[in-house]
């Protein structure tokens, strides 16, 4: 276990926008980024003057010093953007803490803004310069597509059925249909519409794929010493592991192993830092971009295998309260939003505060799993006081 | 006359693989190995991260090999407009036992009958054209 660093922070404030469909947002990103960040802090009970620290992650463009005047902020001491794109959620939890456990920053927020009128997010930032030639040139031209690619031989090769894409995507639309929040709040997803719904790039139906929301959403760490003293139950971050092993980062299709989502060594250092296995785990935000790679995430942190998929990713295993493996309890990407995969974490949180729309009864475990195959990943487990 | 993929320049990845689109506009499918420990790198990159040379060797492969992973495209996304008459239109990460396994994208060309990951495939290239926006390519066909 990483005796530094575990449950030496917690979450105690959690702060989200309306979200709306894209490019629909009557508010600028900044001024959405604001609104999660204050949202936040009257949930924590705390000033926004005293952020001190600001983390975001891939693309966002709302750093630090454009936010701080409209906070009134009195000190920043910490600003910093954890690399990759989804795949870099729960790393900047993990850099917000570790700015706390080295004492460079008190109160942090981390923070996600999307708008698409004002950020033209899919066309500069999804791109990131990632996109290579080879892609381009060969009419790839989204992650959809190549997403596609991966859960095609994961289906074609490796045995998983398409039944576990269905089910993921199911179960998120079934949890969104109860989350007054939801974007999908009124979508009814059953076999037959799912089956029946066009195809995007193949094995992919529409309701495998996320899609863009305007929003924001963000969190608020601080000690776990100043935690206790705060108004709200703290969600304490037991590990926040980011990174990629040899054979992953900017490989393009050359990734090994190819199918998986990158978290191999990521996922062995969550379990190690935590002193928690997938077991104990009560429930899981796993950031679906689509139902394969989310799927994948599942499986490198070793909730199932290829072999038993079919078995554990089901329908009725999948919901909340019943499942064993309860998944993405407001909707996730798929269905509640897709502010970048922001809205998983506060939702995460909401489950150790028994506070989710589809709350898993004393949940004490709950994970959140960022942008799968990504070409660089993270995860983050966070724990009730009990867990410690 | 100069290289069509420069005047069509794209910017995105590591940028290491100006030897490739200029071997496909000669007629030649190439790819990149290290000049050193003889590692087949790909994407091509700007130095050996097994032994540390900086030097590549682009080496003429033959293009045959098998379906590895693929995707029936069918919706004209935004970046890649040239294909929108097209769609649905079959992309395939063909692997390539002669070089290391090495696994290079192409759109798939002719008979679609069948595909499946593994099945046999073997490499025509196309000269620039505007759906592959100005640069040669590899066109992948499916081998019976």
């Amino acid at each position: 276990m990483n005796t530094k660093f575990r449950g030496a922070t917690a979450v105690v404030g959690i702060g989200q926008t309306p979200y709306y469909k894209r490019g629909t947002s009557p508010d600028p990103e900044l001024k959405l980024a604001l609104k999660a960040i204050v949202a936040a802090c009257d949930d924590a009970g705390i000033s926004p003057k005293d952020i001190d620290g600001f983390v975001s992650y891939g693309s966002e463009r709302n750093d630090g010093q454009r936010l701080m005047p409209a906070l009134g902020t009195k000190d920043m001491t910490f600003n910093a953007l954890a690399w990759s794109h989804g795949g870099g959620i729960p790393g900047a939890l993990g850099v917000a803490a570790s700015a706390i456990v080295s004492g460079v920053a008190e109160t942090v927020v981390v923070y996600r803004a999307m708008a698409e009128a004002s950020n033209r997010r899919l066309r500069v930032a999804v791109a990131q310069d990632d996109t290579s030639a080879q892609y381009l040139v060969n009419g790839i031209s989204a992650p959809a597509q190549i997403c596609a690619m991966r859960s095609m031989r994961m289906i074609e090769h490796e045995g998983v059925p398409q039944s576990a894409l269905r089910a993921m995507s199911m179960a998120s639309y079934h949890h969104a249909n109860r989350n007054p929040t939801a974007v999908g709040r009124d979508i009814k997803l059953d076999e037959t519409t799912y089956d029946e719904s066009r195809l995007v790039s193949e094995p992919f139906h529409l309701f495998d794929c996320s899609r863009e929301n305007d929003g924001a959403a963000a969190v608020i760490l601080t000690s776990a010493d100043r935690a206790a003293d705060l108004r709200t139950t703290p969600a304490y971050l037991l590990a926040a592991p980011m990174g990629a092993g040899k054979g992953w980062g900017l490989t393009e299709e050359s990734r090994e192993p190819y199918t998986s989502a990158g978290f191999a060594t990521v996922a062995a250092r969550l379990w190690r830092d935590s002193g928690y296995g997938p077991g104990d785990v009560d429930v899981v935000q796993v950031y679906e971009n689509f139902t394969g790679p989310g799927a994948a995430a599942l499986m490198d942190h070793g909730f199932c295998t290829r072999e038993n998929a079919a078995e554990v990713l089901t329908f009725e295993n999948l919901i909340a309260p019943s499942g064993g493996l309860p998944i993405n309890t407001a909707g996730g990407n798929l269905a509640d939003c897709f502010i970048h995969g922001m809205a998983l974490v506060p939702e995460a949180v909401r489950q150790i505060r028994g506070e989710s729309p589809n709350q898993v009864p004393g949940a004490k475990l709950s994970l959140m799993t960022g942008g799968p195959g990504d070409s660089a990943v993270s995860s983050a487990l966070f724990g009730s006081a009990d867990t410690l | 006359m100069p290289y069509s993929y420069k005047e069509n320049r794209i910017v995105g990845g590591a940028g290491a693989d100006d030897t490739y689109w200029e071997g496909l506009e000669d007629g030649k499918f190439k790819l990149s190995r290290c000049a050193e420990c003889r590692t087949w790198i790909w994407p091509a990159s700007w130095r050996c991260g097994t032994c540390g040379s900086w030097e590549l060797d682009w080496t003429d492969v033959e293009p045959v090999g098998t379906v590895y992973a693929y995707t029936r495209t069918w919706y004209p996304f935004d970046r890649v407009p040239e294909r929108a008459a097209q769609v649905p239109y079959v992309v395939v990460l063909a692997e390539l036992p002669d070089a290391g396994n090495t696994r290079v994208l192409g759109v798939l060309k002719g008979d679609e009958t069948g595909l499946r990951v593994g099945a046999a495939v073997r490499g025509e290239i196309d000269s620039p054209t505007p759906e592959a926006k100005g640069h040669a390519a590899i066109r992948w066909v499916l081998t019976r």
